[in-house]
């Protein structure tokens, strides 16, 4: 066993190496895959038009694409270039891969960022109330509810809003970010926002909820309540201030370890709406066989997913100190 | 009946209270006494489905894979049970074949998820804690990409999808939370005596495995098989509506799915509300029955 190091540099230390491994197995491993993959990269690079071209054109093309080489030698060229913030073309859209991701950055952050906040802070009252209400009628109505709501699938639950609340109602719309040239028009983002957000909050609140309704049911069992009570601290208080404050930890963490989890929504939410973001964009280029595309779509949602749990963790650590003791994987 | 008098060769029997307690007569259990507090209601529904799907071609009145093009888009009437969709294809009879490809993925999904997982999560927790951390970590790192992503990228390998290959895909992504939790059960019992006896007196890993651990853990596990079927229906249902899963000539409840976009165009709502509908019918039913099999946790009354 190494020495448990009680430094907090250290530790974030450790973690950042972890993450450099973590992202070159994920860099692997993507990259195998997609060169890997059937289908012929030219063929999606020049669509029909590959068909009129002669071989030796057609080589000169792998040549300028880099898909001659071996396949170790392509991996090594693509990492070095990537170290240089250099992804490659995509083959659909026939320009550099961060050209055409940047732009869907910012939609993305906004729904996964917004729906996360959404679906803690409901998450959270939820649990409050059930375990102040605990196996009574209303506790356990919202119980099967949320456990029905939990099960009905994202992207069917979408198509239907879109059905109620667009096609028939004609209230909100039914897919975009913003109208066209309403790009700063926050009103209208707002709009195209709702029905991504119900659907995001209504496929992953209850999970969540649940976790910390259990958890705080563990609490309310504990000596101290007794206590609070005899002090003469309502009910009400003693949820808020005291169990809350107990279980705020293990919130922290179940954030931390649904980080993957929201941010897998986002692709079929975004998928669904035909939201301009990161997941529709790698949904279609799996169709589209855009494999450059893919990974780095891919790599960007695996860093983003490491480095929110990483910083989670950290914080998690910082804030209770007995989380310290438990760990009781070290490296 | 009342009780036999107890030890009565015993000398020193102890008499006094307690002594020839009464005991209510034992009746026998009444049919509805045994059924309560199961999930009756989910299991018959479940069954009903299944036995549907299974006896498809009983319940199907068209041929499935049938274009009416002279009935395209009709809404439920006494023909067509659930009406057709935009390619003139009867609802009612699709539903019972999709049945069919959806109900076997989502099992054939789950046994590769316990298959693979099983064995991951044995070995992970009978190795040293050292390797057996790293094996964790591992399956930790993994684990922490969205499923669906990694299901984007194999799904790259394979252009031609099928049934078979699709439940691969599934299975090969979703496996690492059985794992951690089959790791954490074995960890309980790989001390116990008679799994040290096992293996000392020269039994294999695999036949420890089978015949110590997997009969010990089993109960505990089989929640977690039973909700993997259900998650591996929505995962199908979900990658061919993106259409990345089955193309629209295997019929699933997810590709009947994917013409929800032609649909909603022509708003044409049973084509999207009733295969979802038996699809999300069909998930509870299979999470009430996984969640009876589930351990109740006791808890004592609140102190709140």
């Amino acid at each position: 066993m190494i020495v448990k190091s009680a430094n907090l540099w250290v530790r974030i230390a450790k973690r950042i190496l972890l993450f450099v491994l973590c992202m070159f197995l994920l860099s692997t491993v993507v990259f195998f895959i997609a060169r890997l993959a059937p289908g012929d990269p030219l063929q999606s690079f020049y669509g029909d038009a590959l068909e009129l071209m002669t071989e030796a054109e057609k080589d000169a093309a792998r040549e300028r694409l880099g898909l001659n080489a071996g396949l170790v030698t392509q991996y090594i060229r693509w990492l070095g270039q990537v170290f240089q913030g250099n992804f490659g073309l995509s083959f659909k859209y026939k320009m550099p891969v961060m050209d055409v991701i940047q732009p869907l950055v910012g939609n993305t952050l906004l729904l996964g960022v917004l729906a996360y906040i959404i679906v803690f802070a409901l998450a959270i009252v939820l649990a409050v109330f059930c375990t102040l209400y605990e196996d009574r009628f209303i506790d356990k109505a919202i119980c099967k509810i949320g456990t029905a709501s939990y099960y009905i699938p994202g992207f069917w639950l979408g198509v239907v809003l879109v059905l109620i609340f667009s096609v028939n109602l004609g209230w909100l719309p039914s897919s975009g970010a913003y109208d066209v040239g309403m790009e700063n028009d926050i009103g209208n983002r707002a709009e195209h926002l709702v029905l991504p957000l119900i659907v995001m909050v209504a496929s992953h609140l209850w999970y969540y909820a649940y976790m910390i309704r259990n958890k705080m049911l563990d609490e309310v069992r504990k000596d101290y309540i007794l206590f609070a009570k005899s002090k003469g601290c309502t009910r009400r208080e003693i949820v808020w201030k005291h169990c809350l404050r107990n279980v705020a930890p293990t919130i922290v963490s179940i954030m931390a370890i649904s980080i993957p989890h929201v941010t897998g929504g986002t692709v079929v939410v975004e998928a669904v709406f035909n939201y301009p973001g990161i997941g529709n964009l790698a949904v279609e280029s799996a169709k589209y066989h855009d494999y450059n595309l893919l990974m780095v779509t891919v790599l960007i949602t695996g860093i983003a997913v490491f480095v929110g749990s990483f910083v989670a963790q950290t914080v998690n650590e910082e804030i209770d100190p007995r989380m310290k003791e438990m760990e009781s994987i070290k490296w | 009946m009342v009780n036999q008098i107890k030890n009565s060769a015993d000398p020193f029997a102890v008499v006094g209270a307690g002594y020839r307690t009464y005991e209510p007569p034992k009746r026998k259990k009444t049919f509805r006494e045994k059924l309560k507090g199961k999930p009756i209601f989910s299991a018959a529904l479940l069954l009903l489905i299944v036995l549907g799907c299974v006896f498809a071609p009983v319940f199907a009145n068209h041929d499935p894979a049938g274009f009416y093009l002279d009935a395209l888009n009709t809404a439920p009437n006494s023909e067509f049970y659930f009406g057709t969709d935009s390619l003139g294809r009867d609802l009612y009879s699709i539903m019972f074949y999709g049945g069919r490809t959806s109900l076997t993925i989502g099992i054939l999904g789950a046994a590769i998820i316990a298959v693979i997982g099983t064995i991951y999560g044995c070995i992970s927790g009978t190795l040293p804690n050292r390797a057996d951390s790293v094996l964790m970590r591992i399956a930790e790192a993994c684990g922490s990409i969205p499923t669906i992503l990694l299901v984007l990228i194999l799904s790259a390998l394979f252009t031609g999808k099928n049934v078979i290959t699709l439940s691969f895909v599934i299975g090969v992504t979703g496996w690492f939370g059985m794992a951690r939790i089959v790791r954490s059960e074995v960890r309980q019992i790989r001390n116990c005596e008679y799994v040290l006896y096992a293996r000392c007196t020269g039994g294999k890993f695999l036949y420890v495995m089978w015949r110590h651990l997997i009969p010990n853990f089993l109960s505990a596990v089989m929640f977690v098989v039973v909700s993997n079927v259900s998650s591996c229906i929505t995962m199908e249902s979900t990658l061919s509506f993106l259409g990345l899963g089955l193309p629209v000539d295997i019929l699933s409840w997810g590709s009947m799915l994917s013409l929800a976009n032609r649909a909603l165009i022509m708003n044409t709502w049973w084509v999207i509300i009733i295969p979802g509908l038996f699809l999300v019918v069909t998930l509870m039913c299979i999470t009430n029955v996984g969640n009876f099999l589930r351990k109740e946790t006791n808890r004592k009354p609140s102190n709140l």
